[in-house]
């Protein structure tokens, strides 16, 4: 089974700091592999044991991304492809753009999975928009997937149902993080991941853009957290009354 | 400029906030505005010109199905701005529609304009900790954050009926269940209890649900709970990947409050929270907090409620 993985490489929110004025401080920001990326990639990882065959991590991404690649392929991916682009300076469509033109050169693949959206953005545009852009089966916020020859029987988590769709291959899936427990690369694994292949393309030259880049964001701002902050310290019975007292000034508690 | 605007959501609930949108869009920008509807949902939604896209059973609830009806009747229409009610399913149509129509599209979007030709709102990013400001050129197809916008009552103008004709279909549903929803469903509670990693067991537990009990709360969870340890079912899961409520009263009870968590709680108005460890991060969302061992401070408000009611 050919098993291809998009992930992206995203400013690590916990460690994104701001500046008095609220100004988020990107440049040199921490990153990572976007959370719920690993689900995809533990996923692509569990269909290769279970059916043989091999995973292609691909991502849109400037250099900082190669560390995310090594990662998946530290993993277990078996070769990455990078296409050299800030995401942040392109909008999602020419994303999805850029990630489908990849699966399509690097393919022919049976499955390729996605996260339901990153952590950073978290849009959740991308993956439907890649199955689209491929012409593809589509199959979103997979909780469970089972290939049985041609078909895969996927389980969809939904805000109040569970849907179970079935497709035949190839088709594009999406994965929320309760599908796995992602699994961590040993010592050796990630010795050996900078030895695994690892293509870099050119944007223009995978698929050219017509239209100036249009960037989504034209600008971003620390969220006012405006909480009291009231903290109470003491024994429990003093500290669970002011609470009490507290929200029972503020009008919240039952009466 | 005149604008048309179109508003759908496959839930007519969520469809009569993007319709809510959609007139406080077109009213401001100059325009007019379409609820568009699937089937039979023609009576539950609102505003005064209604569409309504006549298939077969399975177009209502595919949202593969969906995209490609909405896509042939905007394609007729040619409206300016597609506005989308951004549920799971919403994002999926939402993103198939503008790739087919080869527009842009954005999502999970509130506090909406219009202005030099472009579509401009905000939305939250990394977890809640910035916001966003979002320009995106018209056309366009957006996505509107679910309980961004007040629900308009359904009217009774009567549907323009639209027979889409056959849709190709790429995958087909087997079978379809309803989650359950627990003793309360905890998008629309007032008064939420959640546990987090703190409840050392879950036999536990029982202390956050008997407190929710007594103040007529429902029982959430941080996600540890519901996906790793699996002590509560995945429904009660708060946060950017789960649930997002907003009650009046949000009490987090061992829960330390990472940004996942807290994106899922922002609008509630009152938040309390219980943890032991004074620099969580909780204690920074949080507008009253006890330091405290939640085994010995919630017996104690337990108490400290019960005397209050007698």
């Amino acid at each position: 089974m050919k098993i291809a993985v998009c992930v992206k490489h995203a400013v690590d929110e916990n460690e994104l700091k701001v500046d008095p004025a609220g100004n988020p401080q990107f440049a040199g920001a921490a990153s990572k592999m976007s959370t719920f990326d690993k689900n995809a990639v533990e996923e692509a990882l569990r269909l290769k044991s279970a059916h043989s065959g091999d995973v292609t991590v691909l991502t849109v991404g400037t250099a900082d991304a190669k560390k995310t690649m090594k990662e998946a392929l530290a993993m277990g991916a078996d070769k990455g492809v990078l296409v050299t682009a800030d995401p942040m300076s392109i909008n999602t469509g020419r994303t999805a753009e850029l990630l489908a033109a990849a699966v399509r050169k690097a393919g022919p693949f049976d499955v390729v999975l996605c996260s339901e959206g990153s952590s950073d953005i978290y849009s959740g545009l991308v993956p439907p928009m890649v199955g689209e852009m491929l012409g593809l089966p589509y199959v979103g916020y997979a909780k469970k997937i089972e290939v049985a020859g041609q078909s895969a029987k996927v389980e969809r988590s939904l805000e109040d149902s569970v849907e179970v769709v079935e497709a035949p291959l190839p088709l594009v899936v999406s994965v929320v993080s309760e599908i796995n427990e992602p699994r961590y690369p040993t010592l050796i694994q990630i010795m050996q991941a900078g030895k695994k292949p690892m293509e870099e393309i050119a944007p223009d030259a995978l698929l050219p853009e017509s239209k100036p880049p249009s960037p989504l964001f034209v600008g971003m701002k620390a969220q006012a957290m405006a909480r009291k902050k009231v903290v109470f310290e003491g024994p429990p019975e003093e500290t669970a009354k002011k609470l009490v007292d507290a929200l029972g000034s503020e009008g919240v508690l039952p009466r | 400029m005149s604008i048309k605007v179109w508003a759908f959501s496959e839930v007519p609930e969520v469809a009569n906030e993007v319709a809510s949108a959609a007139d406080a869009l077109s009213k401001a920008a100059g325009g007019t505005y379409t609820v568009i509807g699937v089937n039979g949902s023609g009576p539950r939604l609102a505003g005064e010109a209604k569409l309504v896209l006549k298939g077969s059973d399975a177009l209502s609830g595919s949202p593969e199905l969906t995209a490609e009806a909405l896509s042939r009747a905007a394609k007729e229409a040619n409206p300016d701005l597609i506005l989308v009610g951004s549920t799971r399913n919403g994002k999926e149509i939402a993103a198939r529609l503008a790739v087919k129509l080869g527009r842009s599209c954005a999502s999970d979007l509130f506090g909406l304009a219009v202005s030099d030709g472009a579509l401009r709102g905000k939305r939250n990013a990394f977890a809640g900790k910035l916001i966003g400001e979002v320009s995106t050129p018209l056309p366009c197809v957006a996505t509107v954050k679910v309980g961004a916008y007040p629900t308009l009552a359904p009217s009774a103008a009567a549907a323009t009926m639209k027979e889409v004709g056959d849709l190709p279909s790429k995958s087909h549903l087997v079978e379809r269940r309803e989650k359950p929803r627990g003793t309360v469903d905890l998008k629309g509670a007032k008064l939420i209890v959640s546990a987090g990693r703190g409840v050392k067991k879950k036999e536990d537990l029982a202390l956050v649900s008997e407190l929710a009990a007594e103040l007529g709360g429902a029982v959430g969870c941080s996600r540890p709970l519901s996906s790793d340890m699996g002590w509560l079912p995945e429904e009660h899961h708060i946060g950017l990947t789960g649930v997002s409520v907003h009650p009046d009263l949000y009490l987090a009870v061992g829960i330390s409050g990472q940004l996942q968590h807290v994106a899922g709680i922002k609008d509630s108005k009152i938040i309390a929270a219980v943890n032991n460890d004074k620099s969580a991060p909780i204690f920074e969302a949080s507008d009253y907090g006890v330091v405290g061992d939640l085994y010995a401070v919630l017996p104690a408000m337990m108490k400290e409620v019960r005397s209050r009611r007698h």
